[in-house]
């Protein structure tokens, strides 16, 4: 347990120098980048002093070695700073959108590994028969379409063709979301609200966003867990549970997938930071008003300290997430010892 | 863990089956599908087409335009006098109005309003600050602007958004509201047809019908503007019976594909909108104005609005848009389109040939007038090249680059898109060739004769005078070419065959309180 505890705070220890880096990266890209918010804020009817005058507000003339330091100044003191586009506080628009990424990733994650897990340990079960050829066929392709035409595809299907789905937004706009909006969790603010119809509306509108996700990504996961399953397959524990007549349905996905999982979890890890990559697409393809969105709504804008807030938030969330992966280890595989 | 997914799983089957269909009875609303977005929730702020929309719907002005014209009605005030030198405009309000958090509306709250506006230094208080000196209240409910000189077009300055009055009880004096929540109360309160009863930003703005409201009384009770961040979505929930309503901004393809489905009425109105090239006049290649002419010479405005926008704009073959006081199509008369012999000539006297062709860059922007814009600069080459005496080279840069580039003068041509401030010729013309206008636009255009002219239009409110300086304008421009005006931008609202009563004019201003919807 010392040795856990010891663990875990290295491994949030290392993630200060990891966010002092990505920052200073961010920070330079950003005004490296040709043009600044000035210019792309105001329109092209702007006078030349209201340009200046707002420079100088925005404390954009001074040097970047001085706006560097004072930004690394203001993260000290856990301040994200101001957003340069509408002035308000860069936390204010993130923790309005926070939760419906959220929301979104781990539904997505949730379809990755219903999808991938299942159909891959099926997959290396049905090895070279044409079930596993068709699997594979399916994860290559998973894994090689682009997000977006996902997205679109599913929206021209389930949403205009069947009319099944709603392609858009959070909620039916008719629902008036402000009406139970509470923690941004809309699932949760609807059972909060115990309006029922509210939670299956705000239900549907996850499905579609969701399911592109997942299925874009669990394509990794057939690959990962049939090359797993295969090698677990062939060892000797699996060999004498089957020769002690345990059934093939226990002996698979059980004893076999119980033990491919350590691979996949650190898969599970490394995937998290490209859910949230594609949270970015699909949330512009469902007009799904998350994190994602804010940050490519931003960079267009050259809102410097609204496009670093975002990326230290990513940057804590992917953090977490492998720390927790990390953690997961011991759980999983007694072998693990911190 | 296990357990976990099989409840998640659960609950996604019952979702899908339980609710999908589930709808919910309300009172007439309808949903309206933008891909715009809403900036500041302060007419001292906002300056960008859309939040001025909304304004416009939750505000008045002390003059309003009819729906779906460029004529000028009483507003708040029911009338206005001006001085014998026309620099004092003394407005009589209307008796009796309220905020709608019950505030009565007085002359008070537009001196309040004013003051604030020039006070805050917003980016539309050019609008105000340029204009006006102070607001004096003669009483109640008479206020008086005065001018530092006489300006022919006030009546129009006074209909744009940074005039219109707010409740000082409201409003904070010293600071720019973003969002309703940081008014005192938490609640946007105005004078409009619709009050906003929900704000989201990025995600939607409610509107209800405000009952107090004393002209035409809005036949929708709620108006739910719904954002979307890209126009494919924004079709596909047209298509799926999501949105009611369509409007900013869909791509060409979807806006054909629309026009021909029998399920949704296309409203099809001509905009304030153009598109020009612009010349960087003191440095550049282009400092020879016979160059400049050969391009307006070589231009085939029919063939781009086929190629580019499917046949959906107007060319337009002046800077002062078509359906404006004063506009002329002299472009038409001296150049025509595609006039490839009167560019040769002009590129002969100028020293080029075939063998050494006139070689220049055209720049142009993706990330500001939508996916069409590589198209539209590709198909000009085209069109420049169909000379041999002719060789373009294309390079683009992201808008806030864009804007540095033509400030620094490293683009010699470059394409451009304007939106008026207020409805005159002034804001079309002046902006580019007036020597101050001109120079924040990278033309950096100037010429004594040009600035006297528009002096003389701005402080004269003449219309006789006005009308003889804009054509003269007109004509001129086709000589010293400044720009060349490619197309007028046609505007296009899809909805839903039960909704009816979309009225927007060249003002771009569109009255909810015109829109009716039926079950």
């Amino acid at each position: 347990m010392k040795g856990l505890l010891r663990y875990a705070i290295t491994r949030i220890l290392l993630t200060i120098p990891m966010l002092f880096i990505l920052l200073t990266i961010v920070f330079l890209v950003l005004r490296v980048m040709p043009g600044d918010p000035v210019s792309a804020m105001l329109g092209a009817h702007a006078p030349e002093k209201v340009i200046e005058q707002k420079k100088e507000e925005l404390g954009l003339n001074k040097p970047i070695i001085v706006q560097y330091v004072n930004y690394l100044g203001q993260l000290a003191r856990f301040d994200l700073g101001n957003s340069m586009v509408l002035k308000q506080r860069v936390s204010k628009p993130i923790l309005e959108k926070l939760p419906a990424t959220i929301e979104l990733t781990l539904w997505g994650l949730f379809f990755t590994l219903l999808i991938g897990i299942p159909l891959g340990a099926y997959a290396a079960n049905k090895r070279r028969t044409g079930r596993d050829f068709t699997i594979r066929l399916y994860g290559n392709i998973a894994y090689c379409i682009p997000v977006y035409w996902m997205g679109l595809m599913l929206q021209l299907i389930f949403g205009v063709w069947l009319k099944w789905l709603p392609v858009s937004g959070r909620t039916n706009p008719r629902m008036l979301s402000s009406a139970f909006s509470k923690t941004g969790f809309y699932l949760i603010d609807t059972l909060l609200a115990g309006n029922i119809r509210a939670f299956g509306d705000v239900a549907v509108h996850l499905l579609l966003p969701s399911l592109t996700l997942g299925i874009v990504l669990s394509g990794i996961f057939v690959r990962l867990t049939r090359a797993n399953m295969l090698d677990v397959l062939k060892s000797d524990y699996i060999l004498a549970a089957r020769a002690r007549g345990v059934s093939e349905k226990l002996v698979v996905y059980k004893h076999g997938l119980k033990n491919a999982f350590i691979p996949i979890l650190t898969m599970l890890g490394l995937q998290f930071a490209m859910l949230l990559a594609g949270a970015v697409l699909t949330e512009t393809t469902f007009s799904w008003p998350g994190m994602g969105r804010l940050l490519m709504e931003r960079i267009y804008l050259r809102d410097y300290p609204t496009v670093q807030g975002v990326i230290v938030v990513f940057a804590l969330m992917v953090s977490v997430i492998s720390l927790l992966v990390d953690l997961l280890y011991a759980a999983i595989d007694p072998r693990v010892k911190y | 863990m296990k357990r976990i997914f099989i409840l998640m799983l659960l609950f996604v089957v019952l979702a899908s089956f339980s609710f999908a269909n589930g709808k919910t009875e309300e009172p007439t609303t309808l949903v309206y599908g933008t891909t715009e977005k809403v900036t500041d929730m302060d007419p001292a702020s906002a300056y960008d087409f859309h939040t001025w929309e909304i304004f416009q719907n939750i505000y008045q002005g002390l003059l309003a335009y009819k729906p779906g014209t460029t004529e000028l009605e009483p507003g708040l005030a029911e009338s206005y006098t001006i001085n014998k030198a026309g620099d004092e405009y003394t407005f009589k309000l209307r008796q009796g109005l309220k905020f709608t958090d019950g505030t009565p509306f007085d002359a008070n709250a537009v001196k309040w309003s004013i003051d604030r506006v020039m006070a805050l230094k917003g980016d539309p208080s050019w609008l105000v600050t340029d204009f006006v000196k102070s607001v004096q209240v003669v009483d109640k409910y008479t206020v008086k602007f005065i001018l530092p000189s006489a300006i022919a077009y006030f009546p129009a300055l006074v209909a744009t958004v940074p005039y219109f009055p707010l409740n000082p009880n409201v409003y904070p004096k010293d600071k720019i509201v973003r969002d309703p929540s940081e008014m005192k109360g938490g609640q946007l309160v105005g004078l409009g047809a619709y009050k906003v009863s929900s704000f989201k930003r990025d995600e939607e703005v409610v509107l209800e019908a405000n009952p107090d409201y004393y002209g035409q009384k809005p036949k929708v009770d709620r108006i739910i503007i719904r954002y979307f961040a890209d126009a494919t979505t924004m079709r596909l929930a047209l298509e799926s019976g999501e949105i009611d309503l369509a409007y900013k901004t869909l791509n060409p393809s979807d806006i054909k594909d629309l026009s021909a489905n029998p399920k949704y009425t296309t409203n099809k109105l001509q905009g304030p909108y153009i598109r020009y090239i612009c010349y960087e006049t003191s440095e550049s290649v282009f400092k020879d104005k016979r160059l400049r002419e050969a391009m307006s010479a070589l231009v085939n405005r029919p063939d781009f609005i086929q190629k580019v926008y499917l046949g959906q704009n107007a060319p337009l073959y002046s800077m002062v848009p078509m359906g404006m006081i004063y506009h002329t199509d002299d472009f038409k008369t001296v150049y025509g389109d595609a006039n490839i012999a009167k560019a040769e000539t002009l590129l002969k006297e100028a020293g080029y040939s075939a063998a050494k062709p006139f070689t220049f860059t055209m720049w142009y922007t993706p990330s500001h007038y939508g996916d069409t814009e590589v198209h539209l600069a590709e198909v000009l080459k085209e069109q420049f090249e169909k000379t041999p005496l002719v060789k373009v080279n294309i390079k683009s840069a992201e808008w806030a680059a864009y804007k540095d580039k033509w400030k620094n003068k490293e683009m010699a041509m470059y394409l451009l898109g304007w939106y008026p401030d207020y409805i005159d010729p002034d804001n079309y013309t002046a902006a580019f060739a007036g020597t101050t206008g001109s120079k924040g636009m990278g033309i950096n255009f100037s010429s004594p004769e040009w600035d006297a002219l528009f002096t003389k239009e701005q402080t004269n409110p003449d219309p006789a005078v006005r009308k003889q300086v804009f054509e003269k304008v007109q004509k001129m421009w086709t000589v010293d070419v400044p720009t060349t005006p490619l197309f007028q931008g046609n505007l296009y609202v899809f909805t839903n065959k039960n909704v009816s009563g979309v009225k927007i004019g060249p003002t771009l201003i569109f009255n909810y309180n015109q829109l009716e919807i039926t079950k």
